[in-house]
């Protein structure tokens, strides 16, 4: 009991082969495509690898960019079997490649699959990478003359200008670290050095936060300084206060973007993929009505193709038959080997 | 009557022009469409700049009549194309006849008036920024204190944007801001010593200091950002005077944004000057495929050599023959009535 059988005639089948070849060009633009995201996100992920400490996971990026130069080569190669499938001539030479090349299909099919998924589930090891890389960063921020570090400053800046956005959870991870460097402190002031003093480990904490988180639709000149001292400016309460700077923490708010990323780009991946499954069930119907030409004279005879001969458990019942034959074969042409004739009629 | 500038075309040579005709068109059409989508993004940049610009100011007309001029070459562009490729087919020739004519007039007329007026404004744009940027930006710094009157309480959210987003400070430099109040008064302390001996020892009672909003804060500078005490030497004991000032951006918004947008707009001049040329180069193929094709009366495959012209007779002669036409129709009474006497009369001799 054949899967899935459709007549085929000499029209249809043309149709079919035709319908194929322009499908199999249209996947490879979508290969394209998917090429182009996966170099997108990679660029975009090394834009930022600074705040991810240098160790994000690439492995998104990279599979999506082989997944899609692996489409453009297998979808023109079906697409010249399609446009070879008309003419029984050139079809012959293609034949004993076919059934092999559908496995591999599925298999790059299983695959694509697997990275669409990823795509959506990358979103938990990146949230731990963020808040690693930026409490790092934000360590160094006061290292501008340090070798190595001293675009930290600049590049945290214009993250928290560009992403409204302030500290890793909130602004007061800034109270808790020293923003300013030794360089800039007048260690002549008593304010200074009563301050280094009162800190255990010699640290100048302030209660202040650095020009990059100011919120400029705040209707009054931003508060920097002394932002848990309401007597230090006026008419200020900072428990109310809302709109002096950003509220959000840049490990949200870059967690939040790259999630909007991932989650287009892996719905575009399992667009592509349900196209990828349609061209080899397209493909495997194509075969089978080919292989079913009863007479290779008469091109005009109609023919059966169907998706799998027998029914699902009959053929992973042959499967497994012809793997364990696969296994005694071996094992007979080892005694073969030893004993000379081995009773093959079996 | 002698033809302005005949061109004789057998059919090799009008075959090679349809087809360079129709590459040229669909170059036309491309570059009449990256025009329009040129003119488009300056419209946009000038919409989202809208409040530093003065509204007297009609630096908008330029995009406005850029892209009109762009969606008729891009219009031409297609007809050219479509009738170039039609010219090499007889099937297909017919229809185009009676309506290659007219289009080719409304090209010439709309296309190249509105070319002419987009460049012109193109040129002229540059003063008519000046003014108004100069105008718009006074008012905004002015306005930025005031973020609770309303149309008015955007003013400082927009300027410290354009400050952030365009690496700029105040209008020709930090020192503007000394210049003006941008503390809000609602923010000043009645009762503190300093901000009335401010009040009082300014002319008109305005608190004026010497620092600058936080958008002017420059984060390339290796310190944390000076706002306040600026031109007190010794407010920053530790600030040293021979390092280049990066704690603040150094450039004025008006000139950054009169780069930016005089930028565009001379892209967008360039890109109207290669369109204008192109469409001149089609429209003329176009009206000597046009009068060469009515020669042969319309038969696209005749070997007989015809003749394209630009126009039918010299000027002096068009305007005679319209003027000879436009009287006949004027006056069709008396025109009648001289025919009902001739008859009469050479009956008369006859008999």
């Amino acid at each position: 009991m054949a899967l899935l059988k459709v007549k085929f005639d000499q029209k249809k089948r043309v149709k079919l082969a035709q319908g194929l070849w322009l499908m199999n060009w249209l996947s490879v633009l979508a290969g394209i495509i998917i090429f182009g995201l996966g170099l997108f996100l990679k660029i975009e992920l090394r834009k930022r690898s600074d705040m991810m400490d240098n160790s994000e996971s690439h492995f998104v990026p990279n599979s999506l960019i082989g997944m899609g130069v692996l489409s453009c080569v297998f979808n023109s190669l079906a697409g010249k079997i399609c446009y070879d499938a008309l003419d029984p001539a050139k079809y012959a030479k293609w034949k004993p490649w076919l059934k092999p090349y559908l496995a591999v299909c599925v298999l790059f099919n299983t695959v694509l699959f697997l990275v669409a998924l990823c795509c959506f589930l990358l979103r938990g090891s990146l949230e731990s990478t963020l808040a690693h890389g930026l409490k790092n960063g934000m360590k160094f921020y006061r290292d501008t003359d340090t070798p190595g570090r001293c675009f930290m400053k600049k590049t945290i800046d214009t993250l928290q200008i560009e992403f409204k956005c302030c500290g890793n959870n909130g602004f007061r991870d800034w109270f808790e670290i020293q923003w300013i460097s030794n360089r800039y402190l007048d260690f002549s002031s008593k304010e200074v050095k009563d301050r280094i003093k009162s800190n255990v480990d010699g640290r100048y904490l302030v209660d202040g936060v650095p020009f990059s988180c100011c919120n400029p639709s705040s209707p009054r000149p931003c508060i920097q300084y002394q932002l848990t001292n309401n007597s230090a400016h006026y008419s200020y309460d900072h428990q109310t206060e809302e709109l002096n700077l950003w509220v959000r923490g840049c490990r949200a708010a870059l967690l939040s973007y790259y999630s909007n990323l991932m989650n287009s780009v892996g719905a575009v991946t399992l667009l592509v993929w349900l196209f990828e499954v349609t061209i080899t069930i397209g493909l495997r119907y194509l075969h089978t009505a080919l292989e079913g030409v009863a007479n290779p004279e008469d091109p005009e005879c109609e023919s059966e193709g169907w998706l799998l001969e027998k029914s699902i458990p009959e053929t992973w019942k042959a499967f497994l038959e012809s793997v364990k034959k696969l296994g005694k074969g071996n094992q007979v042409e080892a005694e073969g080997v030893d004993a000379g004739q081995a009773p093959e009629a079996g | 009557m002698a033809p302005v500038l005949p061109l004789v075309l057998p059919l090799q040579p009008r075959i090679r022009l349809a087809q360079g005709l129709w590459l040229l068109s669909w170059l036309l059409a491309v570059v009449g469409g990256l025009t329009l989508l040129c003119s488009g993004h300056l419209l946009v940049q000038l919409w989202h700049l809208g409040t530093f610009l003065a509204p007297s100011c009609p630096v908008a007309a330029l995009p406005q009549v850029a892209l009109a001029a762009s969606a008729v070459a891009l219009g031409t562009g297609l007809v050219g194309s479509g009738a170039s490729r039609a010219s090499l087919d007889a099937a297909q020739y017919p229809p185009w006849r009676g309506v290659l004519g007219p289009l080719l007039v409304a090209g010439t007329a709309g296309g190249g008036g509105l070319l002419v007026l987009a460049l012109g404004l193109a040129l002229a744009l540059p003063g008519t920024l000046d003014t108004g940027l100069e105008e718009g930006l006074g008012t905004a710094l002015a306005n930025y204190k005031d973020t609770e009157v309303p149309g008015r309480c955007q003013a400082k959210r927009l300027l410290d944007e354009l400050q952030l987003r365009h690496h700029c400070c105040g209008r020709h430099g930090y020192k503007d801001w000394f210049g003006i109040q941008w503390v809000s008064n609602r923010y000043l302390d009645p009762n503190d010593q300093d901000v009335v001996d401010r009040i009082q020892s300014n002319v008109e009672g305005l608190y004026l200091i010497d620092g600058v909003p936080f958008s002017c804060c420059n984060p390339h500078s290796p310190r944390p950002c000076l706002q306040s005490q600026l031109s007190d030497p010794h407010a920053h004991p530790l600030f040293d005077p021979r390092q280049p000032n990066l704690n603040l951006w150094a450039q004025g918004c008006h000139e950054v944004l009169l780069g930016h947008l005089q930028g565009l707009a001379s892209t967008l001049g360039n890109m109207l000057a290669v369109t204008f040329l192109l469409q001149t180069l089609v429209l003329l193929g176009l009206r000597y495929l046009q009068t060469a094709l009515e020669g042969l009366g319309g038969v696209i495959d005749g070997e007989g050599e015809a003749q394209g012209y630009l126009f039918p007779a010299g000027l002096k002669d068009m305007l005679k023959t319209a003027w000879l036409q436009g009287g006949a129709a004027r006056r069709p009474a008396p025109e009648e009535a001289p025919p009902e006497e001739e008859p009469p009369k050479e009956g008369l001799p006859e008999a």
